[in-house]
């Protein structure tokens, strides 16, 4: 979503076999001879793969979100997978679930699935793996033991017993990786086993691992096989540095990216216009988060003034280069979730520029300006705003927001540490004003619980991840309290209405910009990959919208 | 022999005072390992939320320990050289981790190293034997402008017209994916096609230390008295740049060998980057930015003890190349 | 310490043997007789100006350094563009109207460039002034004073030379907060005082056993005394060219952390401007000045130290005079 820093950690790979062996040459596909592909059962898939460290350390625990490899996806099927753009499910393991009550969620697992070992894949493999996650908890990286209680089996069903109504957490269930009992239940420690040999359900087996690219080979026994395309997927790792890799992007080496690209439509479309696309969607919003416990952050009026202080169209325009558009202050991502937004809000919901009215806030807050100062009760009105320094569009934003509030007379200066140094700030809730993302889940309420439910806002200098805002509001609680346990989508619509007006008027958070999702595609190989005539996740292949992605390519 | 025992008494201090300030300096940094780990998950794109800070948080198996004990644990496991697990690789020790970047980058460094080595003690030999002629300048000029490259500068430009531009060479890393390291020709040759524009780039921005060097010791030489002695005995001059002056004038350059270590490994945590080659140097902007106290301490003490090596053998062989050191100490 | 040219040659240049024919006396000049010049510090930057001057490289280095400089003082007035303004339509090459092109936010590389040496020089100087400093005051106590004094300071700068600079820079760059040019000041200045310490030191000890520094220890002078009136002003060739050393490594230093994105990316300077390119690659926007021109200005700063360096080491060195 953002840039990476130039030298973060990854490794090696590419054009480098054609390269060396004629010394010179092209290499536009760079399937690197291991593959092997045999043109009739449907060819190799090339995907931009991980980032080595240098070099990839072999690891298909799926348990281990910061250090497993991307083709772990591909090998480990979920009961669904929920699309990032509208939260949409395209079952795997699962034929479809039914909240029996809002505590009481059942899963229907598909029959006749086997484990790529042959065995039988049943619902006590997928019990297991959830009372896994339970007796090691540092596996539960989803936190789902935080919200049931139990889980059981009967028949082809499987049963969640939450601790409290949460009906869109059907989606965390659903995406949690299953392991075989049969191999899983005799792992002396689970967090920290690599998984060299994976036996998975999904549409892929490992076939090869190098330590600068491996290598997925079609897996016979998946129950849908014949759906599947590519017969092979080769994912080469990423470099170290990250302008090598936008270098080898645009030398056409992939299928599909994961990158983002300065003047995309030069540096990669016009490359080769026939095959060569980009799809660049919305994936989550960038904001300006203000400390609520602080004054004057705690006073609406004034976060209103500051939301109307600034041009969200120029601020997206000098961070992302104009791939994004202005944020709609719903919280709600559009188009994406076009269909959650309350259609009485004026404009979208997407605030403009208009500094009378920013005057006008001000003062009713307090504040006036004087001789180009925002003059308060004390004094002038002072901001730091805190980002981490290798994220360039943010800084790019932050930037530009301190020239615009400087026009309305605040005094802002701006705060660049490294990322676990801000992550340590913001957490603790030291910090004065800080930028920020907010959702992305794809699932408004998911997105609006973390952000806003004051469950989370812990003390000052007690660390908390979400709602690091500080923001308390019993009628935004009681809204996700509703919304967490309704299931008839009326009751959920209006719900989220009442959380958009909240978002809308009591400003928590000061949205600005979507932060882009950077999809790159080739048509040269595949077709079927998402688009904005056919969104249906985004493009990210480093968690499951891979599965959905590659489980849906046609060959080309 | 007095001389020897206090250059190793010396040598345990400084190794003891090293090892505890790669201790220390880690543990300075703010921020934790945890949150570290999260930004990189955060940098794409994925929700951070608290199960999942707490679920790393066990995973990495952050230290709760006091300060003393993880001290009193480093020490004992620099003994046994074993370096604990890195936040890093969790699936490997921090010896595994290095041992596998290691070779590549003592290949490179010290190719590279002794490449330079020869090629600018020659040229120095040269430009300090014609001094003041035109060789001379355009040797000292020439060395000034290509040691004042910035390493990362420099690998940039190669990097992006001789790969990316004209495709003559790999564009990153040590070897082509897909392969595993081994000890084939053709694997051999393969990473040697890798190592060419790091090194090359490591050389050009290295060379110039070792021209002044030995240009100043040349002409310093040259006015000893047993030079013009040498000289006055009719010797023809080639023998005397090349058997007189040039033997003696190498001996300072050796000594600076071990704390030219030093910048070449500086240089190689840039180069490194920008080639995306698979050593240590990488390594180390890695374990920084990931907060990762086990694998940077123990890539710190890999830097200093070979460093401090370097220096002590250096120190050993001056009192056997060169008498009057024995006599002053 | 006005007569330059009658310093003792440091042994060797920068770390070399000394021969015993060169290491002439202290010129005959009485230690005391320096106090006389009136308005010391100017005539003695005047002469060593004009001594330095009719070196060749010296004087190259002497008129890089020059525009360099001028460029910063009169930045605002050279300089067409704000540096920061992001008023340019962004990824565009070389124009008119920029004539280096813009950077990926719109704003003009040359003006960047102009006002970047500020940065630069500002780091250079100041942290090489700094570590001189401290190069200065350990070598000479550790030189002057033996026994545990020296060994205890010898001790601290050979351990400063073996942790590895930049990995060093690295981690104290990412622990001291703010991220201002003066962090990057203080964290290079700690990282580069060691080699001049070292030599400082050793010419220290040479000097110590002179006629001048003996005669003055029998006339009941103070230690510090001295070290600093008498015996530093007979290295002033060998701490110019410490500081030189220092200001060169200083610059790069400075440039490698900015283009690591461990400085503040907000500050204009060369190492942010390549730090930019990087990030927005401009290489592969075919932006090519911007990623070329900061790099040359890092290049052409250093080598003027260095060629100023060289007339320093030439002065103090007769041997390496140019004919």
């Amino acid at each position: 979503m953002k840039n990476l820093p130039n030298l973060r950690s990854v490794a090696a790979c590419a054009c480098a076999a054609a390269l060396l062996a004629a010394g010179a040459s092209a290499c536009s596909s760079s399937t690197a001879g291991s593959s092997g592909s045999t043109s009739s059962a449907g060819g190799t898939l090339t995907i931009q793969g991980d980032t080595g460290n240098p070099t990839l350390v072999e690891n298909f625990n799926p348990f281990t979100p910061s250090t497993e490899l991307h083709g772990t996806y591909l090998i480990y099927a979920p009961l669904e997978t929920v699309s990032t753009i509208n939260g949409s499910y395209t079952p795997f393991l699962a034929t479809g679930y039914k909240f029996t009550n809002p505590t009481t969620l059942v899963y229907t697992i598909r029959q006749g699935v086997r484990w790529s070992d042959g065995t039988a894949f049943t619902p006590a493999d997928v019990v297991f793996t959830f009372n896994l996650l339970k007796k090691y908890p540092a596996l539960d990286t989803n936190g789902v033991w935080s919200q049931i209680s139990g889980v059981s089996a009967s028949g082809n069903n499987v049963t969640f017993t939450f601790k409290a109504p949460d009906v869109p957490f059907a989606a965390t269930i659903a995406q949690t990786p299953i392991v075989p009992e049969h191999i899983w239940s005799s792992i002396a420690n689970p967090a920290t086993y690599a998984n060299t040999h994976p036996v998975g359900t999904g549409p892929y087996t490992l076939k090869s691992f190098a330590p600068t690219q491996y290598t997925l080979a079609k897996n016979p026994l998946y129950w849908d096989a014949s759906k599947i395309a590519p017969t092979t997927v080769v994912f080469p790792a990423q470099a170290t540095s990250q302008s090598t890799n936008q270098l080898e992007v645009s030398e056409g080496q992939f299928d599909w990216a994961y990158t983002y690209l300065p003047d995309v439509k030069a540096t990669y479309v016009d490359r080769d216009p026939a095959t060569n696309q980009y799809w660049f969607p919305p994936g989550g919003t960038i904001g300006l988060f203000l400390n609520l416990t602080q004054a004057p952050y705690n006073n609406v009026n004034f976060r209103q003034g500051i939301s109307l202080a600034l041009n969200r169209a120029t601020i997206a325009q000098k961070a992302v280069n104009g791939y994004m558009s202005p944020a709609s202050t719903t919280g709600i991502i559009l188009p994406n979730e076009q269909k959650w937004l309350d259609p009485n809000l004026p404009g979208q919901g997407v605030v403009t520029q208009n500094r009378s009215a920013a005057l006008a806030a001000f003062t009713r807050a307090g504040y006036t300006l004087r001789g180009g100062k925002l003059m308060g009760p004390n004094g002038q009105a002072t901001m730091t705003i805190t980002l981490p320094n290798s994220f360039t569009d943010w800084a790019a934003a932050a930037t530009e927001i301190s020239t615009e509030l400087g026009q309305v007379g605040i005094k802002v200066s701006l705060d660049e540490p490294q990322y676990a140094q801000y992550s340590q700030t913001t957490q603790a809730g030291t910090f004065n004003a800080a930028i920020g993302g907010f959702g992305g889940t794809g699932i408004p309420y998911n997105d609006f619980d973390l952000a806003l439910n004051s469950s989370y806002a812990a003390p000052v200098h007690t660390p908390t991840v979400n709602n690091f805002e500080r923001y308390d509001n019993a009628g935004v609680n009681q809204a996700l309290g509703k919304l967490a346990a309704s299931t008839s989508p009326a009751a959920q619509q209006q719900a989220t209405d009442k959380l958009e007006t909240m978002m809308y008027n009591q400003v928590p958070i000061v949205l600005l910009y979507y932060g882009g999702s950077w999809g790159l595609f080739s048509t040269k190989h595949f077709t079927g990959w998402p688009s904005a005539s056919d969104p249906y996740t985004l493009p990210t292949n480093y968690n499951y919208s891979l599965l959905t992605v590659v489980t849906r390519l046609v060959k080309a | 022999m007095r001389y020897i025992l206090r250059k190793v008494t010396l040598f345990i201090i400084t190794l003891w005072a090293a090892i505890t300030l790669n201790f220390i300096l880690p543990r300075l940094m703010p921020g934790s390992p945890v949150d570290a780990a999260l930004g990189k998950l955060a940098s794409a794109g994925v929700p951070i939320t608290n199960a999942e800070k707490a679920a790393v948080e066990a995973q990495l198996g952050a230290p709760h320990t006091s300060i003393f004990v993880q001290y009193a644990d480093y020490l004992r496991n620099i003994a046994t050289l074993r370096f604990g697990t890195s936040f890093s690789f969790p699936n490997q020790t921090v010896a595994e981790t290095i041992g596998k970047a290691l070779p590549w980058t003592v290949a490179l460094v010290g190719t590279t190293t002794v490449f330079a080595f020869v090629v600018g003690t020659l040229l120095g030999v040269y430009a300090g034997w014609h001094r003041g002629k035109f060789g001379d300048s355009s040797v000292t000029v020439g060395a000034t402008f290509f040691g004042a490259f910035p390493p990362f500068w420099l690998g940039l430009l190669l990097l992006y017209w001789l790969s990316f531009k004209y495709g003559w060479f790999p564009i990153k890393g040590g070897y082509s994916p897909g392969v595993t390291p081994n000890w084939s020709l053709s694997f051999l040759g393969d990473a040697l096609d890798h190592s060419v524009l790091p090194g090359l780039t490591l050389a050009i921005t290295t060379l110039s230390g070792w021209v002044f060097g030995m240009r100043n010791n040349m002409i310093n030489t040259l006015g000893e008295d047993y030079v013009t002695f040498a000289e006055a005995n009719g010797l023809r001059s080639r023998t005397v740049a090349l058997l007189y002056a040039a033997r003696n004038a190498l001996l300072p350059n050796v000594t600076s060998f071990g704390l030219m270590l030093g910048a070449v490994v500086g240089g190689s945590v840039l180069v490194e980057g920008i080639y995306s080659y698979p050593g240590v140097g990488n390594l180390l902007y890695l374990a920084v930015t990931n907060h990762d106290y086990p694998l940077m301490q123990a890539l710190l003490l890999v830097f200093t003890l070979s460093m401090l090596v370097a220096i002590f053998v250096v120190d050993l062989l001056y009192v056997r190349l060169d008498p009057r050191v024995r006599s002053t100490s | 310490m006005t007569v330059i040219t009658s310093v003792p040659p440091p042994e060797g240049g920068l770390g070399g043997k000394a021969s015993p024919q060169a290491r002439g006396g202290p010129g005959g000049s009485s230690p005391q007789g320096w106090y006389s010049a009136v308005p010391g510090p100017l005539r003695f930057i005047g002469r060593a100006l004009r001594t330095l001057w009719g070196n060749g490289k010296a004087r190259a280095g002497l008129i890089i350094l020059g525009i360099i400089v001028l460029a910063a003082i009169f930045a605002p007035l050279i300089a067409p563009h704000s540096p920061t303004a992001t008023t340019f339509a962004p990824y565009k090459g070389p124009s008119a109207t920029n004539w280096l092109g813009t950077t990926g936010n719109g704003q003009d590389v040359f003006s960047q460039l102009i006002y970047g040496s500020r940065i630069s020089l500002i780091v250079g100087l100041c942290a090489g002034a700094l570590a001189t400093l401290v190069a200065v005051t350990i070598g000479l106590i550790s030189g002057y004073r033996q026994g545990p004094v020296d060994e205890v300071l010898s001790f601290v700068t050979n351990l400063a030379l073996v942790i590895p600079a930049l990995p060093l820079m690295i981690i104290l760059a990412a622990y001291l907060q703010g991220h201002s040019v003066w962090t990057i000041v203080l964290v290079v200045a700690f990282t580069s005082w060691a080699t001049g310490a070292r030599v400082i030191r050793s010419q220290t000890k040479t000097l110590r056993t002179r006629e001048f520094v003996t005669s003055a220890v029998f006339s009941g002078e103070r230690l510090f005394r001295i070290a600093f009136r008498d015996i530093l002003p007979n290295m002033t060739s060998l701490v110019a060219a410490s500081f030189l050393a220092a200001a060169t490594a200083a610059v790069l230093a400075e440039a490698s952390l900015e283009f690591l994105g461990l400085g503040n990316p907000s500050t204009v300077s060369w190492g942010t401007i390549l730090y930019a390119a990087q990030q927005q690659n401009a290489l592969l926007t075919g932006q090519w000045m911007m990623v070329f021109a900061p790099g040359l200005a890092i290049v052409l700063l250093m080598v003027s130290f260095v060629l100023i360096n060289f007339g320093i080491d030439a002065l103090s060195n007769p041997r390496l005079r140019e004919k």
